[in-house]
């Protein structure tokens, strides 16, 4: 009797999809997607607003005239 | 080769977010401005290797990224870090404007792995498709997306955003182990 009932979950165990490897299929729900996808945008757009460092744009002129000069 | 002055204008367009990506790679904003002058340098001397017409962005992305891994390598040989415990203490040194809303933040993407990390600021933040974080990080495209799938997933969990689903043993499946 009990055996019968064992077989009978034994053969649905299959199809329920997290029997093993626990956890590695985990997918975050959409709600918290975009809470982590809104704090790093948000964390990033403050570090792109940054004014850019003058040392870039005269890197950029001095590689100009060097180069007018050399080659 | 001169850069060409439209050139020269998006090779300083790119900079606010070589910065970006830079400064969330590294943790310093001083390693991160060195990063993106070599990256700048490095750029120029090879413009005759970039192809016109394709993506400026990504090429001086996959130049800044490369750079910031030799670098990296260099320096955990030096102080001799095997399991990068080093890199997970850095922390991005606040700057001028920046808000402490971010700091849990900061923080907790300072903990991931620097694969899963770059992973994310690429797609999440800096724009770019899979396919092109792919190109840039030399790997696959699934590689990329199991890399910020992870990263997600930590992140939240770290910020005690996580809904995840638990899919630990529900009671059908404990039923059945005991038989």
């Amino acid at each position: 009797m009990t055996g019968d009932k064992g077989n009978k979950l034994a053969r649905a165990l299959p199809r329920t999809p997290s029997n093993d490897k626990l956890g590695t299929k985990a997918k975050l729900d959409s709600g918290s997607q975009k809470r982590i996808g809104d704090q790093l945008r948000a964390m990033y757009d403050e570090l792109m607003q940054q004014p850019v460092p003058d040392r870039f744009r005269e890197l950029l002129d001095q590689l100009d005239r060097k180069k007018e000069g050399s080659q | 080769m001169t850069p060409e002055p439209d050139l020269r204008e998006a090779l300083l367009a790119a900079v606010p977010g070589l910065r970006a990506f830079a400064i969330s790679l590294s943790g310093q904003v001083d390693k991160a401005d060195d990063l993106v002058q070599d990256t700048l340098l490095r750029a120029l001397s090879n413009l005759h290797r970039f192809e016109r017409g394709t993506n400026l962005n990504a090429w001086l992305f996959t130049i800044l990224r490369n750079l910031f891994h030799s670098e990296y390598r260099k320096r955990r040989r030096e102080i001799e870090d095997p399991d990068g415990s080093y890199a997970g203490r850095l922390k991005v040194q606040p700057e001028q404007g920046s808000h402490l809303d971010f700091e849990d933040f900061r923080t907790a993407l300072f903990q991931l792995p620097s694969d899963q990390r770059e992973a994310l600021l690429l797609v999440g933040a800096s724009g770019f498709s899979y396919e092109e974080a792919a190109s840039i990080c030399h790997c696959a495209v699934g590689t990329i997306k199991s890399r910020v799938n992870r990263a997600r997933i930590r992140l939240a969990a770290l910020l005690n955003v996580d809904d995840v689903d638990d899919l630990g043993p529900d009671s059908m499946t404990r039923a059945a182990l005991q038989g």
